[in-house]
């Protein structure tokens, strides 16, 4: 074999051979080169190559947690999420993008260049369409584009629309919360993002989807209820209409959980259609606004003359008829009064009557009162954007501002303090910080009553000054300022208040305009509500008539009288209409009517007898006797009275008296009034019709009660009452 | 003469290897296509293969002499179907490389002209003996290169082309090219290199660029080099059985030129130093039966296939792993493709003939 290779010459040979070696060598070190490569490659920058593999073939996009729900004190949802279809594009799988862009847009009715600019802009992904409805979403798919594709994602749905929109808040395309509880609660609201992992080829086909689940986000009870929001709204809105204010707040608060019930601000917005939200509808008037509360704020000056025992509710003050000079500056009140009484001075919103107690007080105790009863400081409720008011320490006092702060000028407060005022003196006493958050709770974890007990409270004033502060405020709405606030059924107390709106431009207070506010509580013995109203500017034909008294004061009587009717808060005031029927049967039900005296009678207002009030025992009976006679009539009762009780007077024993013989005369009717108790509605009006009586049916479920009573003898044709319940 | 030629000296060890990486080509063939429109391209190959093994043993009986002897013809016909495919070649993306065949086969005559041309520089050198180089020699040699190199420029099939220049390297190193002349050489192409650049086609720049600064346009020219990296780093040391970025499409071409990459991929780098082992055992074992060739011209054909091999080997993998700029140059043995599979075999077949005539005279 090797002949011939060795009929070579043997240098060439051997040299031959060492190129060999140097070409092996060459060979080796360049697969040497290549492996030490694949080390660096392979071994030292794995993790670098891993992640910028994974991240060209996975889109991660963050799928937004299903955002916690919003209930009302009794699980109705004031807001919630909801599924829908996003579209989206990529562009780099349309063959015409301009063409597929304008069909999407003819569909959602967007502008078709901007979309376009959009998607040209980016190659892989575009949104289209952000949280379509459905039909929007079908009529896309049906067009069965290329490259373009359906994400769903969660819209914020708001069922009840603007009810308590400031306080619930809304919340942007991105679910993200922009005002309100949306807002302060959005961490909570929003919960734990997931991630999809969509793989990626390199040509932009998705395929394939990993999906972690997002974690829902937690839902949140507020104190609201929604009947009662309802009510404040509504009642609001009437007032609004009548009054032509700027802006209108209502709050409706537990005195003694400091829960608030309803929360309604005016103007407000649909937070449905986020595109129509103007900045100046977002605000909370009830945290955000401060405002001069002028005479509610003698609560503050006279509970605190009291508390110190420094006067008596029945001491005389001599109002000096209008007019009081301090520190050389004189002031005139709003009328002439002359020598009243503590009560009086707080019934009638006596400004010299005021400013001498708060002389007698003093400023520092004065200061120490205004602040105990959270004035000047955050009440801590969870809303976001609450503002502290305005309060100045005392050593910024100038010589006369101890006489404007003790008829509330001077200092600025917000409708939820002012509310707090008011609730301290209807809770004995103890200021209770507001709450509008009842309960957090899980995703998945049930939705249970939370039992409530209220984190922060401070004791103000006695239990016995606020029992006094109680009564004058009684007397405010039953012959002072107040009178417009007198329920049908309910004792009631408060204090109006009228502001004259500091101008700015003239740096003097407006004589026209006011910020008119009525806060106060219903019943007075045993609060239940209490309720603020507070009307910036409103327009009347008559200065006065522009007054708390006479703007918010009706504002309170309207939504107090509907919500405790709503709780079943029970009446401690004769009734007027049929539905006083319904209270008599109550208090006497097993008794025999036909013993029925005007003693007996008047046991049934136990209430009333125990804490003598003699005018308003009076104005019920002077009701009760309107509304006895007319079930006898063959008309059906009138809607119930509104009008003021009638006025107290001598007469007012002979009509008490006179209401014993109506009794008797409703005995003496023709049909005997079966049972509805226990009667489906239905079944009900089947029964009645039997009889001849015309039903009124008030509620729904199973006859609870009625009125007249089983047995009593009617008119043929007589309407009567049956409460229905469940 | 052929009754001494017997299969028993077969290089049944080599044909072992070759076989093992064929093997392996066709596994990652298969997962590198079998979601794609290129399903079953595996089984082609294994067809391929197949044809090629028969052609490598028919190769193998015709001894290399004869076709020496002929090789003139051999090298004409050559240069007659490059010309064929100037004129009449199929253009596909811009490049005629291939005749249409009455039958429907498609032809790449570029890869069966470096068979011709081993042959062609193995019987030049061989007849010259052994005497020193003189310039007329190496220019000549050059030509005999130079002239098919030229015609696939011309298609243009730069890496093809190229791969006609070690043949004519391996010829001249192992012909007596002395140092001296070997830095003529490479000086004056390093001088003529700038106007080389002129020539090139835009598409060629810019693989030239991309790989000078492959960061700077990863999504345009330097994207294949890119994705091939971050698959070859993503596979770690012992590999991503997803396989993602070949799966996924993002690796180029995953089947042919950066089947390398694909298998990294899928086998870290574990799997990748034992394919690198395996082409190494193969090209010391071709270079011992070039030392163990019966002749000079023996020597010469072996090495010349040496040459090719390790040419396409060391472009390919470097190209993969970004040392070389992309060309269009496969992985043999391991990348799909007929003509590339056939070469091979052929140029098996020939080392085998030249093996199995070691001991004959």
């Amino acid at each position: 074999m090797f002949v011939k290779g060795l009929s070579m010459s043997g240098t060439s040979s051997q040299r031959n051979n060492l190129r060999l070696y140097v070409l092996g060598a060459i060979l080796f070190l360049w697969c040497t080169a290549i492996c030490l490569r694949l080390v660096y490659l392979q071994v030292f920058r794995y993790g670098d190559f891993q992640q910028r593999a994974q991240h060209q073939q996975q889109r991660t996009t963050e799928v937004a947690a299903k955002r916690g729900l919003i209930y009302d004190r009794a699980g109705r949802e004031l807001a919630m999420s909801i599924m829908v279809d996003s579209v989206f594009a990529v562009p780099s799988e349309i063959p015409d993008l301009a063409q597929t862009v304008s069909l999407v847009s003819h569909v959602t009715k967007s502008d078709a260049r901007e979309v376009l600019a959009k998607c040209k802009a980016a190659r892989t992904f575009c949104w289209v369409a952000r949280k379509t409805d459905a039909e929007t979403a079908a009529r896309i798919r049906a067009l069965n584009l290329r490259g373009i594709y359906f994400q769903k994602e969660s819209k914020r749905f708001y069922p009840k629309r603007d009810l308590a929109a400031q306080v619930i808040g809304y919340v942007g395309t991105d679910d993200e919360g922009l005002s309100g509880i949306e807002r302060g609660y959005d961490e909570k609201l929003r919960g734990k993002p997931g991630r999809m992992s969509i793989s990626v080829d390199a040509r932009r086909k998705y395929f394939g989807s990993v999906e972690k689940q997002p974690e829902a986000g937690e839902n949140i009870v507020l104190t609201i209820d929604e009947k009662i929001q309802y009510i404040a709204e509504r009642e609001l809105d009437v007032a609004m209409q009548q009054t032509h204010a700027r802006t209108g707040t209502v709050l409706v608060e537990n005195p003694h959980t400091g829960e608030i019930l309803a929360l309604a601000n005016r103007p407000t917005f649909n937070p449905n259609d986020t595109h129509a939200i103007s900045p100046d509808v977002l605000k909370d008037h009830a945290v955000s606004d401060v405002f001069e509360p002028g005479s509610t704020f003698k609560l503050v000056t006279i509970a605190a003359a009291l508390d110190e025992k420094l006067t008596r509710p029945n001491e005389m003050f001599d109002c000096q008829n209008g007019s009081i000079v301090i520190n050389g500056l004189r002031i005139h009140d709003h009328k002439s009064f002359g020598v009243l009484s503590v009560g009086d001075i707080l019934a009638h919103s006596s400004d010299v009557g005021a400013i001498k107690i708060a002389l007698r007080l003093g400023e520092d105790r004065f200061y120490k009162y205004i602040r105990a009863f959270g004035f000047g400081q955050q009440t801590g409720i969870e809303l976001p954007a609450e503002t502290r008011g305005l309060t100045k320490p005392v050593n910024r006092w100038s010589k006369v501002s101890i006489g404007a702060i003790s008829m509330g000028q001077e200092i600025g407060v917000t409708p939820l303090q002012l509310a707090g005022l008011v609730s301290t003196m209807a809770n004995d006493g103890v200021w209770v910080a507001p709450r509008i958050v009842a309960a957090t709770s899980g995703p998945r974890s049930k939705l249970q009553t939370v039992e409530f007990r209220p984190v922060t409270e401070r004791r103000v004033i006695a239990p016995f000054t606020a029992a006094q502060m109680k009564q004058m405020m009684e007397g405010v709405v039953l012959h002072g300022t107040g009178r417009n606030a007198n329920l049908d059924g309910y004792s009631a107390a408060g204090k109006t208040g009228t502001a004259q709106k500091f101008d700015p431009v003239t740096g003097k207070y407006s004589h026209t305009k006011f910020v008119a506010s009525f806060a106060g509580f219903a019943p007075v013995n045993n609060p239940a509500v209490v309720v603020a109203v507070i009307l910036d500017s409103p327009v009347a034909q008559h200065v006065y008539l522009q007054e708390g008294g006479w703007t918010a004061a009706p504002v309170f009587k309207r939504v107090a009288q509907q919500v405790l009717e709503y709780l079943h808060t029970p009446h401690d005031v004769e009734l007027p209409a049929s539905r006083q029927l319904l209270m008599a049967r109550r208090q006497v039900k097993d008794q025999d009517l036909e013993e029925a005296s005007p003693d007996r009678l008047g046991d049934s207002v136990e209430v009333a007898d125990a804490n003598p009030k003699p005018g308003q025992l009076v104005a019920g009976s002077g009701v009760v006797q309107a509304a006895l006679r007319q079930p006898l009539s063959s008309e059906p009762p009138t809607q119930p009275n509104t009008e003021p009780a009638p006025a107290s007077g001598p007469g007012s024993s002979d009509q008490a008296a006179t209401s014993g013989t109506v009794v008797l005369e409703v005995e003496q009717g023709g049909i005997v009034v079966p049972s509805f108790v226990g009667k489906s509605v239905r079944s009900a009006i089947e029964s009645a019709q039997d009889s001849g009586l015309d039903l009124d049916a008030v509620g729904s479920g199973v006859a609870r009660e009625q009125s007249p009573v089983a047995g009593t003898h009617v008119a043929a044709g007589a309407r009567v009452t049956v409460r229905f319940g469940r | 003469m052929s009754r001494y030629i017997s299969f028993r000296d077969f290089d049944w060890v080599l044909l072992g290897f070759i076989l093992v990486i064929c093997c392996l080509g066709v596994m990652e063939i298969h997962s590198a296509t079998v979601h794609t429109k290129f399903a079953g391209a595996h089984l082609r190959q294994v067809y391929w293969i197949l044809g090629g093994l028969a052609c490598m043993f028919a190769m193998s009986l015709v001894s290399y002499q004869i076709l020496l002897e002929r090789i003139h013809w051999f090298y004409i016909v050559a240069l007659a179907s490059l010309i064929t495919v100037l004129l009449f070649g199929q253009k596909y993306l811009g490049a005629r490389r291939w005749v249409k065949l009455p039958g429907g086969a498609h032809f790449q005559p570029s890869e069966w002209v470096k068979l011709i041309l081993i042959l062609a520089v193995a019987k030049y050198f061989a007849d010259l003996h052994d005497k020193e180089l003189s310039w007329s020699d190496i220019i000549k040699a050059g030509a005999i290169a130079g002239v098919p190199m030229l015609m696939v420029l011309r298609q243009p099939d730069l890496g093809t082309a190229l791969t006609y220049l070690p043949i004519a390297v391996m010829g001249l190193f192992l012909g007596g090219l002395r140092f001296k002349q070997a830095a003529v050489i490479v000086l004056s192409g390093a001088l003529l290199l700038p106007l080389g650049w002129h020539v090139l086609k835009p598409y060629q720049r810019d693989r030239l660029t991309s790989f000078m600064h492959p960061e700077a346009d990863s999504q345009g020219s330097g994207y294949q080099v890119n994705q091939s990296l971050i698959a070859i780093g993503s596979g770690g040391i012992w590999g991503n059985s997803e396989g993602s970025q070949t799966h996924l499409a993002f690796l180029p071409v995953p089947q042919t030129d950066f089947i390398f990459a694909a298998f990294a991929e899928e086998h870290g780098f574990v799997g990748a130093l034992g394919v690198m082992l395996l082409y190494f055992i193969v090209l010391m074992r071709l270079t011992q039966n070039a030392q163990t060739a019966p002749d000079r011209a023996g020597t010469f054909v072996v090495m010349g296939v040496v040459a090719v091999l390790s040419f396409h080997i060391l472009v390919n993998i470097g190209m993969v792993v970004g040392f070389m700029p992309v060309t269009g140059i496969p992985l043999p043995l391991m990348s799909y493709g007929g003509s590339s599979v056939l070469f091979m075999f052929l140029a098996l077949g020939i080392v085998m003939n030249v093996r199995m005539r070691r001991f004959v005279n």
